[in-house]
């Protein structure tokens, strides 16, 4: 039988093989592209388990697990250096690789509460913001995000503070708060945590948490450290919380068990917070906390405030309802002094 | 070999323009869903309003305060004005707002300032609308920073080292700086006395460490509790000043109300108060009228009634330092007709 000319076969359109190889190939590219394209973005770990329309249940347990049995937990130091004095600390506890692996992923809650000067006092202080990250950085975190829901514009609340510009400067990323980061959460037997809006997205592949605080007073509270600097995941009108403070505290430290908490007694208010104003509201008591516990780190914190655990209830209840040990001595705590 | 334009037919072009339309319809949507993607979508119900921010609120009345605000030569702005009504006050000041709603707050404002001419200081200016001028004295003297000097810029007024702290009339204002210096407290003075301009004449309240005793009293310590002083609801717009005397330290209070009737009630419903928590009476000879001392450990109170006005001694570390500073107490105000806050 004879075979068409491709003159013929060009004038009838029909395909011959060479074309037709052609095509296929020219397809089988395209496809390939677009499927590699595909598998580039495709997320492998994807989100975490659903529950469906429920709400979620907590904010994840970041307690390292690597950490040394019978190793110190809790570090107390004294100096006025933040960068020495958490160099110190975390080095008693067994170095920040037994806290920060290769790759970790890393979240720091700050308390960025207010748009004031680092001076004042009020929030985080940048230096202590600066050494938390650089050791993550340095044992081998592959991000290190700051994030923090203020009570004022968080925009300003970053820069003002100077957290936006220590986070910069050592190569950490701050996420402020969008409403695409909250999600209901309920507490489990909790009575106040139902349902409400909590920023749970920015823990969307973090690895490990760790609460950097300052040593506040606090009008309502007593006083403002780790466990109220929770407080900054919430969203909503949070506000109503301040009816049963010492209820929502105790619910906010059953909600997020941190790798460490750095609680910073350099400089603590002593009076008119959680605002202070004056300078005269400040006082040295340098002294920093660091802590794998944060309710036995806030009790630390309320004795530089020269107050006892019965004049910040809540540090009591959240011992009792298993977030952690008040009576810090228990822990055996590691004393040191960055100025010896 | 010499190659033409392949014929397509009419059908091909159709199926073939419809799949490329298919095919950007779905680019579009992953475009759209992309830019709604949520990082907590597994959860999320809905995208829930974040905590109230900072805003300049648009209602009249909420911006009397703004407009009170001065633009002063040297101070720019580096934020624009914020206003605060009861429902948002936390917005800005957090739990410190437990101390302003009790106390009659109204609305706030404030703003940003840098200060070039004083190495780019941060400045921030509160102005508080507390109703009345005793509720603007009850924030001011509870905030009062011991040891820090009264300045004349107003009846009360006291500075420290990055800030200044006032009242006028109704109106309490902070001003504060981020940093401390002599050059910069000139500057915030400057300020203050532009503000002041802007503040209506009203009535003052007069100063409440009047009404006290003078000997051994620290003068920064007298505070105005607008509501439930020493624990006890209801018992508001409580004056208190803190002694030093020979026997001890205590606490001297004063209050009034509308008949003396009325402030006999109260003075028993505090003792009521005190005997539930476990104070007892103590037998003391020789005290003038039927002035009941309590005790408890080693704390004691005292409470007496002159007229409209309910008085006392609170937490005195001894019965030697109640039982003096009752008796110079007493005296004092039977100096004076009208204590200044009722």
């Amino acid at each position: 039988m004879n075979q068409p000319t491709d003159e013929k076969r060009i004038h009838t359109g029909e395909l011959n093989r060479r074309d037709f190889l052609k095509r296929v190939g020219y397809a089988s590219a395209v496809a390939l592209a677009a499927g590699g394209l595909g598998l580039a973005f495709y997320d492998w770990k994807g989100p975490a388990a659903s529950e469906g329309q429920k709400a979620l249940t907590g904010l994840g347990d970041y307690t390292p697990r690597a950490l040394a049995s019978g190793g110190a937990k809790m570090a107390i130091i004294r100096g006025t250096d933040r960068a020495a004095m958490f160099a110190q600390g975390v080095k008693a506890l067994g170095g920040m690789e037994s806290f920060i692996q290769k790759g970790d992923r890393v979240l720091l809650k700050v308390n960025a509460a207010f748009a004031t000067p680092a001076s004042l006092g009020a929030t985080t202080h940048p230096e202590v913001l600066a050494a938390v990250a650089g050791l993550c950085f340095k044992a081998g975190a592959a991000q290190v995000l700051v994030t923090d829901n203020p009570i004022n514009n968080p925009d300003s609340c970053f820069e003002i503070t100077g957290l936006a510009g220590a986070a910069r400067a050592t190569g950490a990323r701050v996420i402020a708060p969008r409403a695409a980061l909250f999600s209901p959460v309920s507490l489990p037997g909790g009575k106040l945590i139902q349902n409400w809006p909590v920023m749970a997205g920015v823990f969307q592949g973090v690895t490990k948490v760790i609460v950097v605080s300052p040593v506040k007073d606090h009008q309502r509270a007593g006083a403002s450290m780790t466990l109220k600097n929770f407080y900054g995941f919430l969203g909503g009108r949070r506000n109503v919380f301040h009816q049963d403070i010492n209820g929502i505290i105790t619910e906010l430290a059953l909600l997020l068990k941190p790798t460490l908490c750095v609680l910073d007694g350099t400089v603590s208010m002593m009076t008119n917070g959680p605002t202070g104003g004056s300078l005269s509201d400040l006082k040295d008591t340098g002294t920093m906390v660091v802590s794998t516990d944060p309710v036995a780190a806030d009790a630390v914190g309320v004795e530089l405030l020269g107050r006892s655990l019965a004049d910040v209830p809540y540090i009591l209840m959240a011992q009792a309802a298993g977030a952690g040990q008040a009576d810090y001595r228990l822990l055996n705590p590691v004393l040191l002094d960055t100025r010896a | 070999m010499a190659r033409g334009k392949t014929k397509v037919g009419t059908t091909q072009r159709l199926v073939g323009y419809g799949i490329l339309a298919l095919l950007g319809l779905i680019a579009v949507w992953l475009l759209v869903q992309q830019s709604r993607f949520n990082p907590a979508v597994i959860v999320a119900m809905r995208a829930p309003q974040l905590q109230g921010r900072p805003q300049v609120v648009s209602g009249r009345a909420l911006t009397a305060t703004a407009a009170l605000i001065p633009e002063v030569s040297g101070f720019t702005f580096l934020a624009p004005m914020e206003s605060y009504g009861p429902e948002n006050l936390s917005d800005k000041i957090d739990g410190k707002a437990e101390l302003y709603l009790p106390a009659g707050f109204k609305e706030m404002s404030c703003r940003s300032f840098g200060l070039g001419a004083s190495g780019g200081a941060h400045v921030e200016v509160f102005l508080y609308d507390m109703g009345l001028p005793q509720n603007a004295y009850a924030v001011f003297s509870g905030q009062r920073r011991p040891g820090s000097p009264g300045i004349s810029l107003t009846a009360n007024a006291y500075a420290t080292a990055n800030a200044l702290f006032f009242t006028k009339g109704r109106f309490y204002v902070e001003i504060v700086a981020d940093r401390a210096s002599e050059a910069l407290q000139s500057f915030l003075e400057a300020y203050a006395a532009a503000l002041l301009a802007n503040l209506p004449s009203e009535g003052e309240t007069k100063d409440g460490a009047a009404l006290f005793p003078k000997e051994g009293l620290a003068l920064d310590s007298v505070r105005l509790s607008a509501t439930d002083a020493f624990g006890l609801e209801g018992l508001n717009n409580m004056l208190t000043g803190e002694y030093s005397l020979k026997g001890g330290k205590a606490t001297a209070f004063v209050t009034q109300r509308d008949t003396p009737e009325q402030a006999q009630a109260e003075a028993r419903r505090y003792l009521d108060f005190l005997a539930a928590n476990g104070y007892q009476k103590i037998e003391t000879p020789g005290l003038p009228g039927d002035i009941p001392v309590l005790g408890l450990d080693n704390s004691f109170e005292m409470v007496f009634v002159q007229g409209r006005t309910l008085a006392g001694v609170h937490d005195a570390s001894s019965l030697e330092a109640a039982l003096e500073l009752a008796a110079k107490l007493e005296t004092a105000l039977r100096g004076s007709r009208e204590p200044a806050h009722r």
